[in-house]
């Protein structure tokens, strides 16, 4: 990828001595921004007007508007700018309202480099950077020369890292990144094949020539005004497609994750491991004769799960078969075996609650996550590290008191929770008061290391009441390194715990997802 | 399903608004905030009911007695139901983390560790301010985070939120 290259000419990393220049967008951008315009002003005029005034003026009054647009993205070009002040960047930007926005860098949780089609022809990028506490995408940088975004995404992430992450950057500026996962095209496409909606693409398209047969008439505006109509909702797998294109992970010199995927926009994520916050495995229903899943990272600031899926902000894995994932799984979070995630099913007195999912839910405590999972047509596995957990809540309906059940959620920032769902009332308080005593240790795990086995006896209480599939969580895993820097680099060494009578086709470090 | 074999604590009670009772001391809140959430309550029974007399001049059917009864009817059952969950509001600060329990027809109980703070809020509305009352809220990077204590006195509300700000301070970890 271009946009991996490396920081020909390293700014000084610490804080500069005096301001820093004020930097400007590249002078390409308001154009860039315009054409944007002319698509959305076009969408928004709609067929309706282009059929009812015709193709010349439409184009002129699009036209007219767009120079406008133009304009008014020169000038707010030339009010645009931004600069790093000791570790924070600054943005100041507005037309009328001017905005000065400082973005403290230790809050940084992930940077993005965008590249759309015409990005992609003019050789400019998007920056966007990713902040905790804001729905939407904070601070927008549209655009830079690839160059330009690559060195200060670089520099943007030192500073954000550890106090001494700069020194030790630039010394191993020389990228060495390795290859995780590389997801084939046609895997992208033969799953997007075995959704849903792709299921319906043919009765659409039959629908809407069979309509057109009836009506005879084939004008362009009703062809054209149908097909956008059907795009919306039918086309969803081939938006997938074009984004999960050319889907690869790999992680840096600096042991971040560096996603890049997308066609006609690509997408490079750079996210540091300690910034995930959960990861969900998930198995839909009509990939289960592939054996296939797909993976989903939780990163704080991204939108939550209401708008996450069509986006495409938190795949960690677009598909991909049980051992890659595997794999991935174990980078990710070091220590976590997808393999290996007891997990125990509510009381039996949850079935007038769940009638047929009862044994495909289930939630369980390994040494360093917390495992919850549910569904029967698609199955779902949501991991959380203790290290993450924000708060625990304990929560018991009116219909649960009379079954003696409650629900323990474990929140992240990551908008999704961990939860486990109608447990037995004593069970659950004992959960609770596991993950409460987990995610301290689990925080302050970077100092004392021996205090971080759990106290053990109320851990028992959770996997012994684990009917089936009861690998012991408590006795191997003490020698799993913790979350902590070096383990962070050294991630498939480790003693991998093997799954019952399987093997993983490559279990040690280049996973089995290559080509 | 087997029961847990192992009891974590072998006196537990089946209570979930007393879990660990030898572990936690659980504070209460003001009792003063039932007579708050009651005026509360007696404020929009007066506009309910005022919103349906003039119905009622307006039309002149008898049906508006009946919803008047309604209204009337539904606020002395939920006032009773008042008392009971401002009793159930309670919290308890442990080593490390906040504990908040509420809530009787749904109960919850929220756990949140000092070093996740990320911010106090306190508040008092008029009414809450006549009566000598403030309402902490704790708040985390989490959005389902769910830490609020209403009804604390002044003085009480102050010490949590200096307390909580400086336990926050000393083990901030954030995210």
């Amino acid at each position: 990828m271009t946009s991996t290259d490396a920081p020909t000419h390293p700014e000084p990393a610490p804080a500069p001595p005096g301001e820093e220049p004020r930097r400007r967008l590249h002078p390409l951008s308001p154009l860039l921004q315009g054409a944007k315009s002319i698509v959305v002003i076009a969408a928004a005029l709609s067929w309706q007007t282009l059929g009812q005034v015709g193709p010349g003026r439409f184009a002129l009054v699009v036209l007219a508007l767009a120079v406008g647009v133009v304009v008014l993205s020169v000038i707010s070009w030339l009010n645009t700018g931004y600069h790093v002040v000791g570790r924070e960047l600054r943005i100041q930007d507005g037309l009328l309202w001017r905005r000065n926005r400082a973005i403290p860098l230790e809050r940084l949780q992930a940077v993005e480099l965008r590249r759309p089609l015409l990005a992609q022809l003019t050789g400019l990028a998007e920056l966007r950077l990713e902040v905790v506490g804001g729905g939407k995408t904070e601070a927008p940088l549209a655009y830079l020369s690839v160059r330009d975004a690559a060195a200060l995404r670089e520099r943007l992430l030192a500073l954000a890292g550890h106090a001494s992450a700069p020194a030790a950057t630039a010394a191993t500026a020389p990228q060495q990144q390795s290859f995780l996962v590389r997801v084939r095209n046609t895997d992208v496409l033969i799953a997007q094949l075995l959704t849903p909606q792709a299921f319906f693409i043919p009765f659409g398209v039959a629908f809407v020539v069979f309509q057109f047969l009836i009506e005879g008439t084939w004008g362009f505006v009703a062809l054209a005004s149908t097909f956008t109509a059907m795009a919306g909702v039918l086309l969803q797998p081939i938006r997938r497609v074009l984004q999960d294109w050319n889907f690869r992970l790999a992680r840096d010199a600096d042991g971040r994750l560096q996603v890049s995927f997308g066609l006609l926009e690509t997408r490079s994520q750079v996210v540091p491991l300690h910034r995930v916050q959960a990861i969900t495995a998930t198995w839909p229903l009509l990939w289960r004769p592939k054996g296939w899943l797909h993976l989903r990272l939780d990163i704080a600031g991204y939108a939550g799960p209401q708008s996450g899926d069509d986006k495409g902000n938190d795949r960690l894995l677009p598909v991909g078969d049980f051992w890659t994932a595997r794999a991935l799984a174990w980078d990710v979070l070091p220590g976590v075996d997808l393999m290996a995630l007891p997990t125990t099913p509510p009381p039996d007195r949850a079935r007038w609650f769940h009638p047929f999912a009862l044994r495909r839910m289930g939630a369980g405590l390994t040494d360093q996550v917390f495992v919850s999972r549910w569904g029967i047509l698609t199955r779902q596995v949501s991991v959380v590290p203790y290290a993450r957990l924000q708060s625990v809540r304990v929560v018991q309906g009116p219909l649960q008191r009379l079954l003696g059940l409650a629900t323990v959620y474990a929140d992240t920032a990551g908008g999704r929770s961990g939860s486990a769902r109608d447990r037995d009332l004593a069970e659950a308080w004992a959960l609770a008061e596991q993950l409460a005593i987990r995610s301290q240790l689990a925080r302050g795990a970077a100092t004392p290391r021996d205090t971080i086995t759990p106290p053990t006896d109320a851990v028992a209480a959770v996997p012994a009441a684990a009917g089936e599939a009861a690998v012991p969580a408590a006795t191997g895993e003490a020698a799993v390194p913790a979350a902590e820097d070096e383990a962070w680099r050294q991630p498939s060494e480790g003693p991998r715990p093997a799954g019952p009578g399987e093997q993983p086709p490559g279990a040690g470090t280049p996973p089995a997802g290559r080509p | 399903m087997t029961e847990p074999s192992v009891s974590p604590a072998p006196t537990h009670p089946a209570d979930p608004l007393e879990p660990w009772p030898d572990a936690v001391a659980w504070r209460p809140v003001s009792p003063k905030l039932i007579t708050v959430e009651l005026i509360n309550r007696a404020i929009w029974v007066v506009i309910l009911l005022a919103g349906l007399t003039v119905g009622w001049a307006l039309t002149g059917t008898g049906w508006w007695f009946a919803g008047m009864a309604a209204v009337v009817l539904f606020a002395v059952y939920r006032s009773f139901v008042t008392v009971r969950a401002v009793r159930a509001w309670g919290y308890a600060e442990r080593d490390s983390d906040l504990l908040v329990r509420h809530g009787l027809l749904i109960r919850r109980l929220s756990i949140v560790p000092y070093a996740r703070m990320q911010y106090v809020d306190v508040t008092a509305g008029p009414l809450e301010r006549a009566f000598g009352l403030a309402t902490v809220q704790l708040h985390t990077a989490a959005a389902a985070s769910d830490a609020r204590i209403p009804g604390l006195p002044p003085e009480e509300a102050s010490r949590l939120r200096d307390k909580l700000t400086a336990l926050g301070e000393d083990r901030a970890e954030g995210l």
